[in-house]
């Protein structure tokens, strides 16, 4: 489980009918050194994530479960939560969107 | 599975079931053969069944693994959890950074 960014959506008309209906969102996880990480993820989203938004990402069967509701499924990434708050040991607390970020 | 610290704490409101009331914790691992005690850039939130505190060495387990330590049977939304507090590693090279602030200085 990683904590990401919500920076955009995918549209795919044709794929694999396991996917129907699902919502696909491009995610940047989060680093704790503050550059922005190089690799993004799309992770499929039953919560209802928007862009800027930081979020729970899960891989794997889990992932399958939380989107397939008990199905297999052609996925292997998703969206599990929309965080409040996440409070670092150095005393940075990161909040549940980029806009609210200081500076 | 790795050995990590424990540096923070996430809170989500808006959430999958399986995730309602889980503690959920940032782990950095400590194992970066590259820099010695250097931590990875990107944390993992692992759920805590065990209460864990923030500073602490934690093993986390990954996949079905995980699932299991948190009572599920491997149907459940999430694949990392703390599995076990360290008390000392002995492993001779090591970086001291991978033993517990606690047991430093310790033979």
């Amino acid at each position: 489980m990683h904590v990401a960014t919500v920076i955009g959506s995918v549209w795919a008309t044709k794929k694999d009918a396991s996917l129907d209906g699902l919502r696909l969102l491009v995610v940047r996880p989060y680093t704790t050194d503050g550059k922005p990480s190089a690799e993004t993820m799309i992770a499929a989203d039953p919560i209802g994530a928007g862009e800027g938004e930081r979020v729970l990402v899960v891989h794997g069967r889990a992932a399958r479960h939380a989107i397939g509701k008990g199905h297999d499924i052609g996925f292997q990434t998703a969206v599990v939560g929309i965080i409040d708050k996440m409070e670092l040991s150095d005393g940075r607390v990161v909040g549940p969107h980029v806009d609210f970020d200081e500076g | 599975m790795f050995l990590g610290r424990v540096v923070g704490q996430v809170w989500a409101t808006r959430e999958v079931d399986d995730l309602r009331g889980k503690r959920l914790l940032v782990i950095e691992a400590v194992d970066d053969a590259s820099e010695p005690g250097a931590p990875k850039v990107t944390p993992v939130i692992a759920v805590d069944p065990v209460g864990a505190d923030v500073g602490e060495h934690v093993m986390v387990a990954f996949g079905k693994a995980a699932r299991v330590a948190c009572g599920g049977d491997g149907d459940l939304a999430y694949e990392a959890a703390i599995v076990g507090i360290v008390d000392d590693v002995h492993a001779p090279g090591a970086p001291e950074s991978w033993r517990p602030e606690s047991a430093r200085g310790r033979a």
